[in-house]
């Protein structure tokens, strides 16, 4: 069964990308470290994935796997019909077009010698967008897009704020005009001000161009505030799917409720669930259900076997063998 | 919530007036901090807030004179200190052997990063007994065992063998634990926590929250808490200082400056942090302050924030603006409060 299939009131979009059963084992030291382990999901066409999780949930290695940046141990990725997986190189390569990322660290992730013009050129003429003659006209239009003047064609990123490099980020992941777009914590090293600048620029551009995301962030209210649907992972597998408003109001994991009640803010009044402890080690993860060392309301059960996930109403599911709790 | 918890008006401990601190630089003089003016008193948490480039951090470096080793010079105003023994002190005055004799005693600071505050080749006890020892001159064995209780308040399971643990040995939050723990080691007067929570997840973060909090009102410590949270702020102050542009532009208690603003800043910048949407709807669209923070070389004449603010007039570009009080115990940096507020 789709365990992640969307729920039917977004059944008019048509689906563009389907990962199963993703897997990755990183091997190092004598240990196996389990960074994702089994993770499904569905998106699509124009849909927004909110991904969230602490470090070391898996949620950035996943976004990866997807866009085959790097290799999985296993899990089958397809993208708008695509076995990504079975590319050969050059074919992944020319295939790249239609699925690009944005970075956490505008800094680091344009060249400081390269003019912002070279760097949208470059992207332009690799994916065969347009021809040399059109290209500074078209960068303009892509700087224009992401709401910055074309005389900063010119300029180098060491002259631009964070946001403003964020938004040459994001107009190069635009050029060669993707359909998806993996987003890994794209205003975490940005102040409020300037996030809520590019949270909104985000979600404008994936509305009017029509893009599916994968929108990573260790952040909740951002997340909220740009995804369709919410995946929680804890330790390289999934905990909980649903749309927004529902994971939000009406969380079914332990995990996802304390999460939420962590947050900052967000108590109103009530008594918190204060998690003990921190998360444990992917190289020696918990047997059963991966959470139970940590949870609440764990019981014996928990330590038996790997929950799994699980209808609690239309689109939303929870990998969590106890029903009987008031979150 | 943590107000009413404690008395509104606790000791004063910490009277900061019209702080001034200066980077020269090659470009000209920086002017990090340029008139910070508040107050904190025992048993009382101030939340200092602001962006990258406020001067928050600036303004926590020089309550404990390291600004000067950056290459800072204290350029004005004041800050009285009273001691544990009810002696006051001002500490823009004091010589470094002095200081040397406050720091760490009756001032202690804990920092985002507490991997690059620990000494990765000390096992953490010793770094904990280290100030027990210099400040009170501590025998090494009394202070291993004041080290495993102090690591016990700190909230660490198995103390007696976590005393011997390297700071690699120890997760990010148990890490933050012991920098904790050194802090508090000589009952300080006062905290600075300079974003302690900034680089944990989400849950540990409440975790360190909680314990920072029961610390300081079982010790009747003040504490300053850095930090560019807003929505943290109200989790664990009692009062709040907005710092824009070098300067202080709003102060008071969390509860009403977070519910009525009094500053145009401090407004635009609540409504650019994503919010919960009402229940089963979609969250509003943030808003962002449009331009960004002037800078700390050249400010502008007049309100520092006049060019993104949309309240502004001619009159708020022609003449430096005063901090100027609301009520009894609140204060903004803005002549049109009254119209706004």
């Amino acid at each position: 069964m789709s365990a992640l299939a969307r729920p039917s009131s977004s059944g008019e979009s048509r689906l563009l990308v389907r990962a199963q059963g993703m897997r990755k084992h990183f091997h190092g030291q004598g240990q196996v470290v389990r960074a994702v382990e089994d993770v499904s999901f569905e998106l699509g066409e124009g849909e927004v994935l909110g991904l969230v999780g602490e470090s070391g949930s898996g949620k950035s290695t996943l976004g990866r796997l997807i866009l085959r940046l790097i290799e999985a141990t296993a899990g089958h990725v397809e993208i708008d019909g695509t076995d990504i997986m079975g590319l050969a190189p050059a074919q992944l390569r020319r295939f790249r077009r239609n699925m690009q990322m944005v970075f956490q660290d505008p800094y680091a992730s344009l060249n400081p010698r390269m003019t912002i013009g070279h760097a949208l050129a470059e992207a332009l003429l690799l994916h065969g967008i347009c021809a040399r003659s059109e290209v500074r006209g078209r960068s303009a239009q892509l700087l224009a897009q992401v709401g910055l003047p074309a005389g900063f064609l010119d300029r180098y990123p060491k002259a631009f704020s964070g946001g403003q490099r964020q938004r040459v980020a994001i107009a190069r992941a635009l050029a060669s005009k993707p359909r998806f777009i993996v987003a890994d914590e794209p205003v975490s090293a940005l102040d409020v001000s300037v996030q809520a600048e590019i949270v909104n620029l985000m979600k404008d551009l994936q509305r009017n161009l029509g893009l599916a995301m994968l929108f990573i962030s260790h952040d909740l209210s951002v997340v909220e505030a740009v995804s369709d649907r919410v995946m929680v992972m804890y330790l390289g597998k999934t905990m909980e799917v649903a749309p927004t408003a529902a994971l939000y109001d009406h969380p079914a994991h332990p995990y996802t409720a304390a999460l939420i009640q962590a947050a900052p803010g967000n108590r109103h009044g009530q008594q918190k669930i204060i998690l003990s402890g921190e998360i444990p080690s992917p190289a020696a993860p918990p047997s059963g259900c991966v959470f139970r060392t940590r949870c609440p309301f764990a019981v014996d059960a928990c330590a038996q076997q790997v929950p799994a996930l699980r209808p609690v109403a239309p689109g939303h599911y929870k990998a969590c063998i106890r029903d009987d709790l008031e979150l | 919530m943590p107000q009413g918890d404690v008395p509104a008006h606790g000791t004063p401990v910490l009277d900061i007036r019209d702080l001034q601190v200066f980077f020269p630089t090659d470009d000209g003089l920086v002017r990090a901090v340029d008139g910070v003016t508040f107050t904190v008193s025992s048993s009382q948490t101030l939340a200092l807030v602001g962006e990258s480039g406020s001067g928050k951090s600036v303004t926590g470096m020089s309550i404990m004179r390291l600004v000067e080793r950056a290459g800072a010079r204290i350029a004005g105003g004041s800050m009285t200190l009273t001691l544990s023994d009810g002696r006051r002190t001002e500490l823009a005055a004091l010589r470094e052997a002095e200081m040397a004799q406050i720091r760490g005693r009756e001032v202690a600071m804990v920092f985002q990063d507490p991997m690059s505050s620990l000494n990765p080749v000390f096992p953490v006890g010793d770094q904990i007994g280290e100030s027990l020892r210099i400040h009170r001159g501590m025998p090494r064995g009394a202070a291993r065992e004041a080290a495993v209780g102090l690591l016990t308040q700190m909230g660490i399971a198995d103390p007696t063998s976590r005393v011997d643990a390297f700071p690699h040995q120890l997760s990010g939050g148990m890490r933050q634990r012991v920098m904790l723990a050194i802090a508090l080691a000589c009952d300080p007067v006062l905290l600075i926590a300079d974003e302690p929570t900034t680089a944990l997840d989400v849950t540990v973060q409440a975790q360190i929250v909680q314990l920072l909090r029961s610390l300081q009102l079982a010790r009747r410590m003040a504490m300053i808490f850095i930090t560019h949270d807003l929505h943290l702020v109200g989790d664990i102050a009692d009062r709040v200082a907005v710092m824009y542009a070098s300067q202080v532009v709003e102060e008071g208690p969390v509860a009403e400056v977070l519910a009525r603003p009094a500053h145009p800043y401090t407004r635009a910048l609540m409504s650019c942090i994503p919010r919960r949407g009402e229940a089963g709807a979609p969250p509003p669209r943030m808003q962002p302050i449009p331009g960004s923070m002037p800078s700390a070389i050249d400010p502008p004449w007049g309100c520092r924030f006049h060019a993104r603010c949309v309240y502004a007039q001619p009159r708020c570009a022609a003449a430096p603006i005063p901090l100027e009080a609301v009520s009894a115990d609140r204060a903004t940096r803005c002549i049109r409060w009254r119209e706004i507020f």
